[in-house]
């Protein structure tokens, strides 16, 4: 691919002339179900049927060919039989669209006289400029544009939503993760900005989507999930990421830790080397990181795109409940993180200014009968001598003394200090209101310390990668 | 001295994979990789003379396209302290060696002689690995040698080319890197002898991405200021003439 083969990657999500081959007035099959996306009030842009059957579907004009759409078409959704794809391409190529987002199968999945078709359309793409999505894919949401080709019924396969705060993309080389995923953030409540299933990535592939989403301002985080490589594709992926991750955080969750690679090898080391031993390495060099499943990479994620990457390992907890405390410390330190005491003069000023039965260490407890003003002094005094570089606050909304505008005081002194936050609010209903109000002002909460912990542990991986050498790290781990 | 370009192109002209000793040590160095002083001799008159030259005491290693696996053929004899000791080294080497091809039913080229060095005062025992990776390419594996290897798998990846934080990293984050820090009253080793050894394999590889897979195996750390030796070196190269970075 040449330098510039991001060109064209943009028309994905903001095509504002979309026509969807293959659209059918077939209740629930993929046709309708695509069409039906497009004729939500959201996506703003116009929407044609091409199919011969039909001279609507939906309400939606359809035509025998592109060439009948009396208007140019900036992108295909192309929804047929394999067979005829062909057929199809050389349509796109006439009516000179520059975008195809393939969601049929039958291609190289399944074979070689799939993979002769995949040639085929792919021959027809490089010809005429046509980029690729898929085959075999289900394509691409976009939560700003209202883009949406995934085939999946909004009642059983919701779509996430852009948050005010910041959002995350996700790349993934599966249609079906890609579905769930939709689904799954979506309950969440995550931001997200975009998803995208690559499938076969016979044209547009890990690398493209790379470089687009790193200029994409809408995109605070880019997430993958791939199965692996193609030969050769490990090692562009990781060039580009190189240079990506100084400026956007990057996470890859890879499964198929495969053992191929050391039947192969003839040599000691090659023995030694399985091809996940490599991607780890790849990755770390790279600055990416690879949390090893889903939920880990959606908790790092959110932490990610919500606040700044820290500018060293040392982590102040502070805690209404001893025991999160003490839970939530045990995970910051088998991640090694540092969880360093007090110095001298900061616990001189704790202690004169909260109750003399808080605990003032690492963690601060300031106990049971906290309301948001002990908080807000530990926040002040501990910001203020600037010995910690992240703060991870637990925040037990059982008792009765602590109000909803704790998470006032909390946003207030991430904002003013810079410092990450990270908040653990563990319980039901009403702790779980008070979890969403604090993400809607920009600080990630989580209802376990293990995963507050390892947001903590992403904060301070990125900014390793980002502030490299100024990054000021205590814990020795070797 | 031959050109790196121009050992693998004779290596694969005789249908070899692997090039030889000699010829791995000689690319080795040119990258300033140190190794213990190392010569051929295709005679045995030719060896005990040169066995002298290195001083006692040294090595032998048969030296054959046909042999990669030297100690499988019977190939090696170490720490020989005299020109006796070289001179029946020599003649037993070459023994093994036929009746090795005799057992593997081909005829063994001994024309080449052996491979003559040095034998190295023992030290920390390290690995310093090259493989090719399908989808990552080349990459460089470091760990501490012997049962940590071979038992423990204790070694660490990064992709060539390598940065010194990378090489300086890699030394660290091994499970057994206390080892190295000297442990037990042993002094700290050499790790920027270390380092410079990684740096330069890294240098070399991906300068001459011909190599597929390569060892240095073992490779002795001395003491702080004592530096470092490859001891044993293997270079494969890729069969093809044109090779995949």
């Amino acid at each position: 691919m040449s330098a510039d083969s991001t060109n064209g990657i943009d028309v994905f999500f903001n095509a504002k002339n979309v026509a969807i081959y293959g659209a059918s007035a077939t209740p629930n099959s993929v046709g309708q179900a695509i069409l039906q996306n497009f004729i939500k009030p959201q996506y703003t842009g116009k929407v044609y049927a091409v199919n011969p059957k039909y001279d609507q579907v939906l309400g939606v004009p359809c035509y025998p060919s592109l060439q009948d759409i009396p208007s140019p078409v900036d992108m295909v959704i192309v929804a047929v039989p394999a067979r005829i794809a062909p057929r199809v391409f050389e349509d796109i190529a006439k009516k000179g669209t520059g975008a195809a987002i393939v969601i049929s199968g039958g291609f190289s999945e399944i074979g070689p006289k799939g993979e002769e078709l995949e040639d085929e359309i792919v021959r027809i793409g490089e010809e005429n400029h046509i980029r690729i999505i898929g085959p075999n894919c289900v394509g691409v949401v976009d939560t700003n544009t209202h883009i949406d080709t995934f085939f999946l019924p909004e009642f059983r396969c919701a779509r996430p939503k852009a948050s005010n705060v910041a959002n995350i993309s996700l790349v993934s080389q599966s249609g079906a993760f890609a579905a769930a995923i939709s689904d799954w953030t979506a309950e969440l409540g995550l931001g997200i900005s975009k998803i995208i299933s690559l499938g076969n990535k016979c044209d547009v592939d890990d690398d493209d989507l790379l470089r687009y989403l790193a200029e994409d301002p809408t995109t605070q985080v880019i997430c993958f999930y791939t199965e692996g490589y193609d030969p050769g594709k490990g090692r562009t992926f990781f060039k580009h990421a190189k240079m990506v991750t100084p400026d956007k955080p990057v996470l890859v969750v890879k499964s198929g830790r495969g053992e191929r690679a050391k039947a192969a090898a003839s040599s000691h080391t090659g023995s030694l080397a399985g091809s996940d031993n490599i991607a780890d390495a790849a990755y770390r060099q790279a600055g990416i990181i690879r949390p090893d499943n889903f939920e880990q990479m959606f908790d790092m994620a959110k932490a990610l795109s919500m606040q700044p990457p820290a500018r060293g390992d040392r982590v102040l907890m502070i805690t209404n409940g001893g025991g999160l405390g003490v839970m939530t410390t045990d995970a910051l330190e088998a991640l090694e993180l540092a969880i360093p005491h007090p110095s001298s003069e900061l616990r001189n000023r704790l202690r004169e200014r909260l109750p003399a039965y808080c605990a003032i260490g690492n963690p601060v407890d300031v106990v049971g009968d906290s309301d948001s003003s002990r908080y807000d002094t530990v926040f002040e005094e501990a910001l203020r001598t600037q010995e910690y570089d992240i703060v991870l606050v637990g925040m037990l909304m059982q008792t009765p003394s602590l109000g909803m505008d704790i998470t006032n005081v909390i946003a207030n002194h991430q904002r003013a200090s810079d410092v990450p936050f990270v908040v653990v609010s563990m319980g039901g209903g009403f702790t779980i209101k008070a979890g969403e109000i604090m993400e809607l002002m920009g600080v990630p909460t989580y209802d376990t310390g293990e995963r507050a912990a390892l947001a903590a542990k992403a904060l301070a991986e990125y900014g390793e990668v980002k502030y490299g050498e100024s990054f000021k790290k205590t814990v020795n781990n070797s | 001295m031959k050109s790196a370009k121009k050992i693998f192109e004779e290596a694969r002209e005789e249908g070899r994979s692997f090039v030889l000793e000699h010829e791995a040590k000689d690319i080795m160095s040119s990258y300033g990789i140190p190794i213990p002083e190392y010569d051929t001799a295709a005679t045995v008159d030719e060896a005990v003379k040169k066995a002298s030259k290195i001083g006692y005491p040294v090595v032998l290693k048969i030296l054959s396209k046909d042999v990669l696996h030297k100690s499988d053929a019977g190939g090696v004899k170490i720490n020989l302290k005299s020109d006796d000791e070289v001179r029946e080294a020599f003649d037993e080497i070459m023994k093994n060696a036929k009746e090795y091809g005799k057992k593997n039913d081909t005829e063994v080229d001994l024309s080449r002689g052996v491979f003559i060095s040095q034998f190295a005062e023992m030290g920390t025992e390290v690995i310093v690995g090259v493989t090719h990776d399908p989808q990552f390419g080349h990459a460089l594996m470091f760990g501490l040698g012997g049962i940590f290897v071979e038992v423990l798998k204790d070694v660490t990846f990064r992709l060539i080319p390598l940065s010194q934080t990378d090489a300086r990293e890699m030394i660290g984050e091994i499970k057994a890197s206390k080892i190295l820090e000297g442990v037990r009253g042993q002094k700290p080793r050499d790790v920027d002898a270390l380092v410079d050894v990684i740096m330069s394999v890294s240098k070399m590889v991906d300068e001459n991405p011909e190599i597929r897979e390569l060892d240095c195996n073992p490779t002795f750390v001395y003491e702080k200021g004592k530096g470092a030796l490859v001891v044993d070196a293997r270079i494969l190269i890729d069969d093809e003439e044109n090779a995949s970075h």
